[in-house]
Formats: structure tokens, C-alpha cells, sequence
């Protein structure tokens, strides 16, 4: 059987033309997919059920255990993290942020060490958008800053910018300009029109520099901005301000590098400029298939998109001081459930450290560096593969995925629906 | 189910012709009946004031734009945090408060039923996923049409069935409620960094004009025989001048049925500007409402705007764009493919701009200067005017001169010679108020029809009860008394249900979405229509399959049919 | 000798994502790509190790060349390896300095260690069933 239009669940491309084979309740082969969702149809190495580590090892449990477990540890804890969210359908991270309130407890997504600093700047300056198709329609112009979307988004250049035919531009190869601005040389910088090679650290000066040029201010531009000389730096800038429709993205080289939210808010404002003159939107390069959704969950329910601290009873939010990284580092929770992520593998060993002397309970189908300080793993069912559920795609398109095969696994959302049940009416935390 | 009986009840039921009766009003199941059993629970009103819970004809509460309000804005989240209490959840957000705050506050307000503002197809996922949210009060869509591909080639081919066609699919595969139009012509434009200036000007490429959108989508909605008219969001929203673009705009609206208006204009109050700049803008509400007077096929909305800090949020990114660049201040934009745009910008009122003041008297003045209170229902366009939490200062304004001059007496001296207000003596009574806030909302939506927007037996038990007697308060002079009162009810019912008393909500309640569904004849299937399909295998990203939303994503799902007259 | 760390998200790490506890992602993530000048100065080739400091932690990795990353700087595919010295200071952004670091770089015959024994040494427990 081909289960046909299947929205993969690896990155927030969100590709949703996807072929999967279905033979005897298992996924044979996948038509349509990159390496990455290829992978992540195919290959299959979940836990069994649920387990416990103790002393003398690991030890299977059953689910009804592991769930009454958790929920004594979650009302034993005075403070507790409920970290990840991103790989996981919105009706769970929906039933997580409950959760969380009921606990008085600290949510928090992996957007905190991905996209977090986009979200700050967009807090500063706004986020001028737009959905994939307007790209792929309209643009002439795209630009690709501190990401490698052909390692990480792999389908991007073909669906949306690149390769992608649409109703403006028939003949995108021909017709798009692509430039690329990475500290390396890359793949995605060697199918560029423009690569611009900047020193590390060097995104908020460059971004500055076009800035000052767009805005008709190019002498204060020296010779040379962290690498990149004036005469690329006029030419890019012209090449912009000439775009009929210019779109931007950008990735981790902007967030994780010195300066983070600025660097970001620097590119907004380079794009604000750039619609006084044309059409320019810009879009961040989210990585997981759902952390966009945990955002806007997070905020039609609290108001704010992550690291929300419900110790008080209401939504505080301050990054720095109540997201995941800074909680762990300064051994602040003491207990932590984590859904859809591995925070052991994605954090610094310095906060991955404070989780062996802290319970720690995973909701995830693979055994992973968290299970490492995991007191309790409950393997769930998939999102996208077999569960359903609600995914939003990095440009904010809301789509259903679907269930391709029946594994016999729980859900997330049932899961922390009863661990919330079992906690309220046990009388609360 | 309940059994409820409200004894003491001070009925004003304009859809009935009640305008100010003490009686007992019996309710079984969810929906009013002539008598209950003694069994009954009793709630009495005290002859307090009893209305039909109040209905938002528009307001921008969920969805992709309004999310996007939310999270840009810590600050206004900061500014309205309730904890959590009971059944309630807790809550942030001033004027773009989260789903549970949005729900709780209009649910002390009394109101029972809003239409969201504003929904593109493409992503009325979201826009669900947040009525489900927002348990409280039963949900419509507004879904917005202004730019879409398909639509704009049906007109171009002056083909009106086709265009109907498109719309009846697409509101029935993403459960949206009615055809919204905001800047037709100019979301396409805005594709591009343009905006169209006139009604009569064309799009590039599509060559058709938002005249020519308006016309065709009219009769559409009228072959659909769809629930609700047009509802337009005029072109160049805030410009000085515009005035005459909206009468041009009603001009448009023939007077295609007998039950309700052909057209509705949404916040009029921004599309009432004299004047050809910010220098000498002035209110040009007269002409507008008398445009309206004349034009029974033509109902209105307010758009008052009041003074203090919002968020403006439409699907008019052009103009949000142009707003960026005055107020020099956060900007936010997002435009939907083949569909149409939006835009974000925070603003602050302030009673010291000349401007300002001249919009917050235009608003009042077009309540006052439109005859018939059917025809301008009052609404601040949530939040762009406004937070709604301020109707009830509204409702206030429109009762009592007194007040009025007391506020005209606070505002920018150089403004007064720009408008009419000081000079309306008109004091709105409480049936009127009763008609801007719920009857005639229910007429104009089409919803009486399902139970909405009055209290005689069949209907839905949807019920407000305000802590104050008529028979003993002059509005013209008590009007902090009818602030007080609007702003929290006694009771507010919901299908039967007490759900809060005194500003406190009882339950965490499961709501209902109303969608329209046309049936049409198999040659004006879209699902079946080639050349439709190829638009989602060609230019847009997502693939028809998964662009329906499924009906899962309403709690309660309520589908108004209508046989098409195609 | 002194470089710039910069981590990142690659194809072979992405498929193993969700197989942590194989060969192929330790092996990927383990994985430092260094100009071959930066090699040159090191004083090894491709397929010897390199022991990356930074305050007070370390790791060993196993150099490769490449001629795309700009000398001075050395990519580690983002994982475990690399986290082991990536500062958890945020500056109050919630946001490691995932790249962009100053590490110290010499050649070592220490071994790589695998995933498990990172998260040992963080006070994990592997999980070996």
C-alpha cells in the first residue's frame, strides 16, 4: 500500500509530498524524501516499553507504573523543567504547557538553543514574513545566511527557492539569484551566485555594512568588513535593491555566534530597509519539524513562545534566566521531564551534569545520550509516522500529520494528559 | 441536561420587539423554553437588566496574525497577567491577551458569540486550534478572499458562478464562516511591495480591479446563500481623504436580500477621513452615515478608536507597512500564499494628537448620525481601535452627552473645529445599545437563524444579566454606572450553562464553531475541477490533500447548509 | 594552538539523529575538519587526533580535512563531542556560544571516547540493553 501526500516529520520544510510504502504494518520504502526523513522513516531502533534505572541496572516496567512514577515526581518537585517539545504534535505540546502550569513548573523548547535569539529580535524589531509559496512564486532574489540548508534542510532549494518553478518565475535556475554568506566553504555556498566568505563573528558588521550602503550611506564602508570586501559588499547591496522580490533566510550563524539576537535583529532591519525600495521578507531556518508549533502554542496559552516560569502561578518569561540552559547550569530545577529532544546531547556539559543529580524522565521512542540520566523512559508513538497530530511548518503553515502505521506505541499527549489527571486529583502538587 | 429558571428578568429582546419587559425566562437543555418544571435551578436577575448574550461581529482573537501580535509583544503580555484560579487558567495579554485571556474577559463582559476577524484558508488550522482555546464563546471565521488566485481569475473572467464555486469549496474545506474582503486587489499588489490607491485601479497581471472583486464576490454570496453578506474591509484603510472610496465602496452594494444587508462595512470609523493629509484630516462621518441612511442592503461597523496603547493587526499589510514607517516602531508582516497578507504594528492613542483625536469622535459620530442602530453595530475592531475590554466606555459615550463633553473637553483643542461630534446631541437608549451589541449582529450574520442573538423560546440559551436596573438609571447621567455594569455581569449563561458570576468564570467550557457549507452542483465541484488542482500542484506548497481542515479541530462543530443557486 | 570552534548540523549527523548510540554518529560527531594548513601547523594528518580545550574541559577528536573551512577555525558536527566543551554560559540569552569559541588545539594519541562514555563522565549511566 502507498500512503500518498504524507508530511514528513524530520525539519520544519515541512515537505508534504511525500510517498511511504506500507507492507504487513511496516514503512518499506519512502519516494519524494531527503536523506534525513528517508532515515527517519526507515530505520528503526525504538525501545521496547517502558523502563526504570536503578542501582543494579535497567528494568522494564510497565506504562501505568512509569506514569504514577512521574507524576510523584513532578508534585515532589519544587521546581521543576519540562524541556523539548519540537519533535513532538502540537496536542502534546498543548497538554505540556498544562501540565506545566499545574506544576508550577518551567517550560522551555529547544528554540532557547536554536531560534530563541530570532525570537528576541523579532520581540525588538518585528519579523517582516511570509509563507514558502510567495518565495517560490515571486522571488528573484534569495539569500541564505549562516544556514546549510543542504545539510539541514535539504529539500528547501528544490521546493521553495532554488530549483522551485512558480507562477512569477518559470524558470527558477535561470532566473533566481542565490547568494550564500557562511564562515565556510559549504555545499549550499558552492551552488551559489554570490558566496560571501565573512571571519567568524563577523554576521552584525557585515549586515551593518550593506545596511549603511542601502541606505545611501556607503562611504562610512572601509575597505574590507570582517573579510568581505567593499566591491562585493556594493555589489550584493545593488543586487538587492534591483531584486523584483528578495528573500531571506538565515540559520544558526546568525544565533549562536557572538552578538545572537542582535546579529538577527541587524538582518530584520537590513530587510526593513530593503522594503522601502521592493519586496523583501525574510525567514528564520527552523529546525526541528515542530518547534514553530511549540511557539505558537505556547503563546495563544501563555503569551510568550518559550521559557515560560509558571512559579508564580502566571506566565513569566525571561530568557537568560528561565530557559533550559541557564536553569540546568545553575542546578536551579530539581526534576526534569523531557518530550521530544536530547538535551544530553545538545546542551553543554556543564548543565548536562546537573541531570545525574536530579530525576530525570524522558518521553522519546529511541534510546538517546538523555536516557543516560533518565530515572524513568516511556518510548511514544512518532508524530508523522504513527501518531497524528498538528505540525507547523518554519514559515507558520499548520499541517496534519499523519499516522502511516500502527506500532502499538502511546501517545505523548495521552501520556501527559494523565499524568496531569493524576496529579489534580490527587489534590495538586 | 439543565433546567434553569431566571425569575425577574428586565428583558430588552429587540429581534422579539421586546424593548423593556420584567419576566421569567425558563430554559431546558441549552435552549430556551416557554416553562421549566419546579426542579429547576433559579437564578433571580433581580430585574436586572436581561440581554441575549452579546455577539462580536468582529474581532481579531486567534489565529496566525494575531499569535504572531502575541509573541512579538512581551510587554503587552506583561500588561494583563491574571494566575491561575480554579478552573481557570492563568492569563496574559492586554490588548492581545492569549486564548483563555481573550475567552474569560469577554465572557464577564457577557458576550457569547464572536466572528474572528480575520482567517487565511491556507492557515485556518491555527486559527481553530485557538477557537478550541477560547471555550467560551461559539466561533465563525471570516475567511479572507481579498487576493486569492483563483477568485481573481473568475473575475477577471466576469465568470460569478465560478468564482461562488471556489468560495463554496473553500469554505467548507476550512470551516470558515463567511467572505472577508480587507484591501481586495491590494494583498496581491502587497506581493509585490504595491498597493492599489482607487477601486477602479487594476492589479498587475490579474487586471482586475477591488471593484470589480467586490461586485462579483457580492453575488457570489448571494448564489451561495450563505448566512452572512460580504464583509468588507474598505481599500486605503486610514488615509486622508478616503471617504469617498468608502461611499464609492457601498455604491457597489446592490440590495440583494430581504433578510439582512448585501454588505458590510467592518470599522468604518478609519474610512471616514476628510482632508488630503495628516495636516488637515478631518472627520467625514456625515457624508458616510448618510451614505448608509440612504442604503438599507448596507450595514456598518464602528472601529471606534480609544485612547491608550493597542496593537494593530489586519490583513491589510500594505497599510501596516505605512504605519511602520510613521511610528518608527515594531513591524511585523506575513504574507499568505496565492491568498493574502497581513501586518502588525503596536501604536499608542494618544489625546494629544490632533489625528487621534479626530478618529476617536468619528467612530461615536457615525453611532450617532446613522439613523437606524441596526445598520452600525458597534465593535473597535479588536484591538486595532482598541481593546475590547472598553465597550463598555463606549457604550457609555454613545448614552450620555454629558460624558461625551466631558471627554471632548480632554482632547487636543485644534481638533474640535475638525469634527461634528460637540454638536450631536443624539443619547442612544438601551434598546439601541441592546440592537449595536447582539441583535443586530445577529440579523447582520445571519445567526438568528440557529438560535443566536435573542430570548424567546427555540432560542439558544445565551444569556447576560447586568448588574443594573433600568427603571432606576438615567445613562445620560449614571454613566460610570453603566460602565461598571457592562463591564461584568451578574450571570453570564452560556447554552443554559451559569459559566461566570461576578467577573469569575465556573467552567472550563467546550465551545462551538459555526461553518458554512454550500452544496453545489457537480460541474462547480472544485474538488473535482482540474484546473483548480493544478493551482496546488503548481504554485502553491501545500497539496490539496492536506489543506481541508479536518473537522476534529472543532470541539463542536456546527455546519450551516445551503443549496446553491448556481 | 589556539583556534575558533564552530559547530554544525550535517547530513550523517541529522541520520543518525535518532540512533545516537551507533557507530556512524559518534564517528560523525567526534569529527573535527581542519584546513589543511591548520593540519601543517598541527603537525598531523587526516585520521590523527586532536584534543580541543576549553575552561578547564577537553575532548578528542579525530581530525579530517577539509579545504572549505577558513584556517584558524576548525567544524565539529554538533553533538555530544563537541558540548563537551562548549561553555553553558548564555549571557543572558538562553543561547550557548555554540560557535565561535577560542579552543586550544594539539595533537594527542588519547583515544575518542564513545557517546556512553561522554555522558559517564557527566555522571550518566549508559544504556546497554
Amino acid at each position: 500500500m502507498i500512503v500518498r501526500d504524507v508530511i514528513c516529520p524530520f525539519c520544519a520544510c515541512l515537505c508534504d509530498d511525500l510517498d511511504v510504502h506500507v507492507e504487513e504494518g511496516k514503512v518499506t520504502a519512502v519516494d519524494n524524501a531527503c536523506d534525513l526523513g528517508s532515515h527517519k522513516f526507515l530505520t528503526d531502533h525504538r525501545m521496547k516499553g517502558p523502563v526504570r534505572r536503578t542501582a543494579s541496572g535497567w528494568q522494564e516496567i510497565t506504562l501505568e507504573e512509569a506514569i504514577c512514577e512521574t507524576a510523584e515526581l513532578l508534585m515532589a518537585a519544587e521546581r521543576p523543567l519540562l524541556y523539548g517539545w519540537s519533535g513532538t504534535c502540537g496536542e502534546a505540546q498543548s497538554a505540556g504547557v498544562h501540565l506545566a502550569e499545574l506544576v508550577g513548573g518551567v517550560i522551555d523548547a529547544t528554540t532557547s538553543v536554536c531560534h530563541g535569539p530570532s525570537i528576541l529580535a523579532i520581540q525588538e524589531v518585528g519579523h517582516p514574513g511570509c509563507t514558502l509559496g510567495q518565495v517560490k512564486n515571486r522571488a528573484n532574489v534569495v539569500v541564505y545566511w549562516g544556514c546549510n540548508p543542504m545539510h539541514a534542510h535539504p529539500r528547501h532549494l528544490s521546493r521553495y527557492t532554488t530549483y522551485a518553478d512558480g507562477f512569477f518565475v518559470r524558470n527558477a535556475f535561470k532566473e533566481r539569484k542565490v547568494i550564500v554568506a557562511d564562515v565556510r566553504g559549504t555545499d549550499s555556498t558552492n551552488v551559489a551566485d554570490e558566496f560571501i566568505r565573512l571571519q567568524p563573528g563577523g554576521d552584525y558588521a557585515v549586515l551593518g555594512a550593506l545596511r549603511a550602503i542601502v541606505r545611501g550611506k556607503g562611504d562610512v564602508v572601509p575597505e574590507e568588513v570582517a573579510g568581505v570586501s567593499r566591491e562585493q559588499l556594493f555589489r550584493i547591496a545593488e543586487i538587492c535593491k534591483k531584486a523584483r522580490y528578495g528573500a531571506f533566510f538565515f540559520g544558526m550563524g546568525l544565533t549562536q555566534t557572538a552578538g545572537k539576537y542582535k546579529n538577527v535583529r541587524n538582518a530584520i532591519e537590513l530587510v526593513d530597509e530593503l522594503s522601502r525600495h521592493t519586496k523583501w521578507t525574510l525567514t528564520p531556518m527552523r529546525g526541528h519539524f515542530n518547534v514553530y508549533g511549540f511557539n505558537e502554542v505556547c503563546t495563544w496559552m501563555t503569551g510568550y513562545p518559550y521559557a515560560v516560569d509558571f512559579s508564580r502561578g502566571m506566565a513569566f518569561y525571561n530568557p537568560g534566566e528561565t530557559t533550559a540552559v541557564d536553569i540546568l547550569a545553575r542546578k536551579e530545577c530539581d526534576m526534569c521531564l523531557v518530550v521530544a529532544s536530547d538535551p544530553a546531547a545538545h546542551f553543554p556539559a556543564e548543565a548536562v551534569e546537573h541531570f545525574s543529580s536530579i530525576p530525570v524522565v524522558q518521553l522519546d521512542p529511541f534510546p538517546n545520550l538523555t536516557t543516560a540520566f533518565s530515572r524513568i523512559q516511556i518510548p511514544v508513538a512518532v508524530s508523522g509516522i504513527d501518531a497524528e497530530g498538528t505540525a507547523y511548518r518554519m514559515d507558520g503553515v499548520p499541517l496534519r500529520l499523519r499516522k502511516v502505521v500502527d506500532r502499538g506505541y502511546p501517545e505523548d499527549a495521552m501520556i501527559l494528559s494523565a499524568i496531569t489527571r493524576r496529579i489534580a486529583d490527587g489534590g495538586g502538587p | 441536561m439543565t433546567r434553569l429558571l431566571i425569575k425577574n428578568a428586565y428583558v430588552i429582546d429587540p429581534l422579539n420587539g421586546i424593548r423593556g419587559e420584567v419576566m421569567d425566562i425558563a430554559v431546558k437543555d441549552g435552549w430556551i423554553v416557554e416553562s421549566v418544571d419546579d426542579g429547576a435551578e433559579v437564578i433571580d436577575a433581580g430585574g436586572c437588566l436581561t440581554l441575549p448574550g452579546g455577539i462580536d461581529s468582529h474581532t481579531h482573537i486567534c489565529g496566525t496574525k494575531v499569535n504572531f501580535g502575541r509573541y512579538m509583544m512581551p510587554e503587552d503580555m506583561r500588561a494583563g497577567r491574571t494566575q491561575r484560579r480554579g478552573v481557570m487558567h492563568s492569563t496574559s495579554g492586554y490588548s492581545v491577551p492569549t486564548t483563555y485571556g481573550n475567552s474569560y474577559r469577554y465572557s464577564a463582559m457577557g458576550y457569547t458569540s464572536v466572528l474572528e476577524g480575520a482567517m487565511a484558508p491556507l492557515e485556518a488550522r491555527h486559527t481553530h486550534e485557538e477557537f478550541a482555546a477560547t471555550p467560551l464563546q461559539d466561533t465563525m471565521a471570516n475567511t479572507l478572499f481579498d487576493g486569492n488566485w483563483m477568485v481573481m481569475e473568475a473575475v477577471r473572467d466576469r465568470d460569478v458562478k465560478r468564482a461562488a464555486a471556489i468560495v463554496a469549496w473553500t469554505l467548507a474545506a476550512v470551516k470558515g464562516f463567511a467572505i472577508k474582503l480587507t484591501n481586495p486587489g491590494g494583498s496581491e499588489c502587497w506581493g509585490w511591495g504595491k498597493n492599489v490607491k482607487c477601486i477602479h485601479e487594476t492589479v498587475p497581471y490579474f487586471e482586475v480591479s477591488p471593484a470589480e472583486i467586490i461586485e462579483t464576490l457580492i453575488r457570489a454570496n448571494e448564489l451561495l446563500r450563505l448566512p452572512h453578506s460580504v464583509h468588507l474591509h474598505c481599500n486605503n484603510l486610514g488615509v486622508p481623504g478616503n471617504y469617498q472610496c468608502t461611499i464609492g465602496s457601498m455604491d457597489l452594494a446592490p440590495d440583494l436580500n430581504p433578510e439582512r444587508q448585501s454588505l458590510y462595512l467592518t470599522h468604518v470609523q478609519f474610512h471616514a477621513y476628510g482632508g488630503i493629509s495628516w495636516k488637515d484630516i478631518c472627520s467625514k462621518a456625515e457624508p458616510v452615515a448618510y451614505a448608509v441612511n440612504r442604503k438599507p442592503q448596507v450595514t456598518i461597523d464602528m472601529g471606534q478608536m480609544m485612547f491608550g496603547k493597542t496593537t494593530t493587526m489586519t490583513a491589510d499589510g500594505p497599510m501596516e507597512f505605512n504605519l511602520y514607517r510613521l511610528h518608527h516602531n515594531k513591524w511585523s508582516n506575513h504574507d499568505v500564499e496565492l491568498e493574502t497578507t497581513s501586518g502588525i504594528i503596536p501604536v499608542y492613542y494618544s489625546k494629544t494628537s490632533v489625528v487621534n483625536c479626530v478618529m476617536w469622535a468619528i467612530g461615536l459620530e457615525l453611532a450617532l448620525l446613522v439613523a437606524n442602530p441596526w445598520q452600525c453595530l458597534l465593535a473597535t475592531d479588536n484591538p486595532n481601535g482598541g481593546p475590547f475590554i472598553k465597550y463598555p466606555e463606549i457604550i457609555a459615550l454613545l448614552m450620555s452627552r454629558r460624558y461625551r463633553e466631558e471627554e471632548l473637553r480632554t482632547l487636543a483643542p485644534e481638533a474640535l473645529s475638525r469634527i461634528t461630534l460637540p454638536s450631536l446631541d443624539r443619547e442612544l437608549d438601551w434598546h439601541d445599545i441592546a440592537v449595536m451589541t447582539r441583535a443586530g449582529q445577529a440579523r447582520a450574520l445571519g445567526i438568528r437563524s440557529i438560535g443566536k442573538g435573542h430570548l424567546a423560546p427555540g432560542a439558544e440559551a445565551d444569556i447576560a444579566i447586568y448588574p443594573i436596573r433600568v427603571d432606576e438609571t438615567d445613562p445620560s447621567r449614571q454613566y460610570r454606572d453603566v460602565i461598571r455594569a457592562f463591564q461584568k455581569t451578574s450571570w453570564t449563561i452560556k447554552r443554559g450553562r451559569p459559566v461566570a458570576r461576578d467577573g469569575e468564570i465556573l467552567v472550563e467550557g467546550t465551545n462551538k464553531t459555526v461553518w458554512v457549507k454550500p452544496k453545489v452542483p457537480d460541474q462547480y465541484d472544485m474538488g473535482k475541477d482540474p484546473e483548480f488542482a493544478r493551482n496546488f500542484d503548481r504554485y502553491y506548497t501545500v497539496r490539496m490533500s492536506n489543506y481541508p481542515v479536518q473537522e476534529l479541530y472543532l470541539q463542536r462543530s456546527l455546519c450551516m447548509e445551503s443549496e446553491a443557486q448556481l | 594552538m589556539r583556534m575558533v570552534l564552530n559547530t554544525g548540523r550535517t547530513i550523517p549527523q541529522g541520520n543518525f539523529v535518532e540512533y545516537k548510540p551507533s557507530p556512524e554518529y559518534g564517528a560523525e560527531t567526534s569529527r573535527a575538519f581542519l584546513a589543511p594548513l591548520d593540519l601543517m601547523d598541527l603537525g598531523i594528518e587526516a585520521g590523527d587526533r586532536v584534543r580541543i580545550t576549553y575552561g578547564g574541559r577537553s575532548v578528542v577528536l579525530t581530525a579530517a580535512a577539509s579545504d572549505d573551512v577558513p584556517p584558524g577555525t576548525l567544524f565539529v558536527p554538533y553533538g555530544a563531542h563537541a558540548n563537551h566543551v562548549v561553555p553553558a554560559a548564555t549571557h543572558g540569552t538562553g543561547m550557548p556560544d555554540f560557535k565561535g569559541i577560542g579552543v586550544e588545539v594539539e595533537h594527542t594519541g588519547e583515544p575518542v571516547k564513545t557517546v556512553w562514555e561522554l555522558m559517564e563522565d557527566l555522571g550518566g549511566k549508559r544504556y546497554d540493553r
